[in-house]
C-alpha cells in the first residue's frame, strides 16, 4: 500500500517533466542548422597550375524531411572573390577600323562569382530576398546602380557575359545535391585565370522560401611558392623586377653562346 | 599537358607551344640574320598575350638572343663602340617615351589598337619595300648583272650636319645627331612593339651614314642589347608588363632555334632569302590588319581600371 502511494506520488511529481519531454519530442522540434564545410580552405596556384574543382558540402542537423527524396529544404551556396574596378569597352568602327570607345567603369565587380542551388533561385524565395542576399548574376549591381538606360543595360549585359565566358561568372540552379535525408554537396570549378583574395563562401539554407540557417566561411586563394615570389616581386620591386629580368636574359643568352659555340 | 602558368599574364600556357615559337622565331631570325621581334610580338598576341605583355617579353627576348650574336660579332670585330655608345643614348631617350606613351595608351584602352596600327603601317612598308627590291635583284641576276645595285657611297646631306666626331672603326666623320636621332626612334619603337629595331637601324646605318656593311650588323647587335635591357626594366618598373616566365621560355627556344636558322640560311641565297622573309613580314601585316579591319564576334571588351579614364 505504501510503495504504491509512493509510486503515484513519484509519478505525480514527474507529471509535468514527462509533458515537457513529450512535448519537445512531437509539436516544436528543435530548430534546423546548416553545417557547411568546403573541401579545401586554401587554393595555391603554382607553375602547373590549370583551375581547381572545390566541393562546398554540408548537412542540416534537426531535419525533419521524412522521406529522402522530395526534401522541403532548399540550399543556395555563393562563392564570391573580392571586387574590383573593371572598365567595359565597347568597339566602334572609326575610319574603317574598329576602335574602343570610352567605356563604362564599374567599381566593384567581384573577380569571381559562382551560384548554386537546388532549384531555379526564384522558386526558392522571393526577390528581395535573393537581391538581399546577392543571389543570382542579375542581382549583382557593379558597385554601382542599375538604371533603365538601354546603353548601360547593354554594357552591364556584356560585362556578364565576357565574365561568364571566361567561367568567372557562374550560375547552377541544379548545382546543389542532396544525398540523403540531410546531406548536401555542390561542386564549383575555378578556372585558370581566378584571381587571387580571399573568398567567401556563403550557403544559405530555406525552407518554404524563408531563410532558416547559414553558414559563411572563406576561402584562401594565392599564388605560391616561385609563382608568389615573382609575382609579388613584379609589383612591389618593380624596379628589381625588372634588372633580374635582364640578368636571367643575358645569362639565357650566354649560356646558348657557350653551349653552340662554333670554334 | 604541360601547361605553364604565367606569373604576370596570368594565364596558363603550353610549354612546348611557347618553346617551339620561341624555336620558330629563333629560327628564322639566325636564317634571315634578323632579330625577329617584330614576329615575336606579333605571334605571341596571336596566341592570346595580352599586347603590351607581348611587347615588353618581348624585348626582354630580344636581350637574350642578341647577347649570344654580339658576342660572336664583338669576336670578330665588327663593333664600333663609338657608334653604338651615340645610339644607345638615343635609344635610350626614345625608350622613356615610348614606355611613358604606352603606359598612357593602357589607361585609355587604346594600347592593343596602337600597337597593331603601327606594326601594320611598318610591317607593310618595309615587307614591300624589302619584296620589291628582292625582286629587282632576282631579275638582275637573271639577266647576269651583279645583285648587289648598290654603289660606294657618296657624301649627301647628313655629311653636313654640325657636331661632327670621328668613328675610327667605321672610318667615318659625321655630325653626332643623325646616330642619336636613329636611336631615338629605335628605341621608341622597341619600347612600343617589342622588337629590337635592327630591320630599321640596319638600313638607316648603311643608306643614311654610309658604314660600313660589316661593322653595322655588329654594332646593331650592340645598340639592341642594351636598348631591349633598358625598355625591359622601364616596362617592368612602369607598366608591370614583363613576364620573366615567358620571357625565359622563348629565349630558350630561341636561342636552340636559332642555331639551326642560321645553317638553313646559308643554303639560300641572299635575295631569296629577302623575298622570303617580306613575304612574311606581309601576312604578319594582313593578318593584323584583318583583325582591325574585320568586324569582331564580340564587339565588348573588360578590362581591369588602371586609372581615371
Amino acid at each position: 500500500m505504501m510503495r504504491r502511494a509512493l509510486l503515484l506520488a513519484t509519478l505525480l511529481g514527474f507529471m509535468p517533466l514527462v509533458a515537457a519531454a513529450a512535448q519537445a519530442a512531437s509539436p516544436t522540434p528543435p530548430k534546423e542548422e546548416l553545417q557547411a564545410e568546403l573541401s579545401t580552405r586554401e587554393i595555391s596556384i603554382q607553375s602547373n597550375f590549370t583551375g581547381i574543382e572545390i566541393l562546398v558540402y554540408g548537412s542540416i542537423d534537426f531535419s525533419q524531411t521524412k522521406a529522402p527524396d522530395p526534401g522541403n529544404y532548399d540550399v543556395i551556396a555563393i562563392i564570391r572573390a573580392p571586387s574590383q574596378p573593371l572598365v567595359a569597352r565597347r568597339k566602334e568602327r572609326v575610319a574603317g577600323i574598329w576602335v574602343n570607345s570610352r567605356g563604362e567603369v564599374y567599381p566593384a565587380v567581384p573577380g569571381f562569382y559562382a551560384a548554386l542551388s537546388t532549384r531555379p533561385f526564384r522558386a526558392i524565395t522571393s526577390d528581395e530576398t535573393l537581391k538581399t542576399l546577392g543571389v543570382g548574376i542579375v542581382n549583382l549591381d557593379f558597385g554601382r546602380p542599375a538604371t533603365e538606360d538601354l546603353r548601360e543595360a547593354q554594357y552591364r549585359s556584356a560585362v556578364i557575359r565576357l565574365k561568364q565566358k571566361q567561367q568567372l561568372f557562374q550560375e547552377d540552379d541544379d548545382g546543389v545535391s542532396f544525398v540523403g535525408r540531410s546531406l548536401f554537396r555542390a561542386t564549383v570549378a575555378l578556372p585558370v585565370n581566378v584571381p587571387t583574395g580571399r573568398y567567401t563562401a556563403d550557403v544559405y539554407l530555406f525552407r518554404d522560401g524563408e531563410l532558416i540557417s547559414k553558414n559563411l566561411s572563406t576561402l584562401e586563394v594565392n599564388k605560391a611558392g616561385f609563382e608568389r615570389t615573382i609575382y609579388l616581386l613584379a609589383f612591389n620591386q618593380p624596379f628589381a623586377y625588372g634588372l633580374l629580368a635582364v640578368l636571367v636574359a643575358v645569362l639565357t643568352g650566354l649560356a646558348g653562346w657557350f653551349a653552340f659555340r662554333r670554334e | 599537358m604541360f601547361q605553364v602558368y604565367l606569373p604576370i599574364a596570368e594565364i596558363s600556357v603550353n610549354l612546348v607551344l611557347m618553346l617551339g615559337l620561341g624555336a620558330a622565331v629563333g629560327f628564322l631570325s639566325g636564317m634571315f640574320g634578323v632579330g625577329g621581334g617584330f614576329l615575336l610580338t606579333p605571334f605571341l598576341m596571336f596566341s592570346g598575350i595580352p599586347p603590351s605583355i607581348a611587347v615588353a617579353t618581348g624585348a626582354n627576348q630580344i636581350v637574350a638572343t642578341s647577347v649570344s650574336g654580339a658576342l660572336a660579332q664583338w669576336r670578330r670585330n665588327n663593333i664600333d663602340f663609338h657608334m653604338g655608345a651615340l645610339l644607345i643614348v638615343g635609344g635610350v631617350a626614345g625608350a622613356l617615351i615610348g614606355v611613358i606613351l604606352l603606359k598612357m595608351l593602357r589607361e585609355a584602352g587604346q594600347a592593343g589598337l596602337i600597337i597593331s596600327l603601327t606594326y601594320v603601317v611598318l610591317l607593310g612598308t618595309v615587307g614591300l619595300l624589302m619584296l620589291v627590291e628582292s625582286i629587282g635583284a632576282m631579275r638582275r641576276t637573271r639577266a647576269g648583272r651583279p645583285a648587289s645595285g648598290r654603289k660606294p657611297g657618296q657624301h649627301n646631306w647628313i655629311h653636313r650636319l654640325p657636331l661632327k666626331l670621328r668613328f675610327p672603326r667605321s672610318r667615318l666623320y659625321i655630325s653626332a645627331i643623325p646616330p642619336l636621332v636613329i636611336g631615338w626612334v629605335v628605341g621608341l619603337l622597341t619600347a612600343f612593339l617589342g622588337v629590337g629595331g635592327g630591320f630599321i637601324m640596319v638600313p638607316a646605318m648603311i643608306y643614311l651614314l654610309r658604314m660600313p656593311t660589316n661593322i653595322v650588323i655588329g654594332t646593331s647587335i650592340f645598340q639592341i642589347i642594351f636598348v631591349t635591357a633598358v625598355v625591359s626594366v622601364l616596362h617592368a618598373t612602369f607598366n608591370q608588363t614583363l613576364d620573366v616566365v615567358l620571357a625565359l621560355i622563348l629565349a630558350a627556344g630561341g636561342v636552340m632555334g636559332g642555331q639551326f636558322g642560321v645553317k638553313a640560311g646559308q643554303k639560300l641565297r641572299g635575295e631569296h632569302l629577302r623575298a622570303l622573309l617580306a613575304v612574311m613580314v606581309l601576312a604578319v601585316a594582313i593578318r593584323l590588319l584583318f583583325d582591325l579591319v574585320l568586324k569582331p564576334a564580340e564587339l565588348y571588351s573588360i578590362s581591369p581600371l588602371l586609372a581615371g579614364v
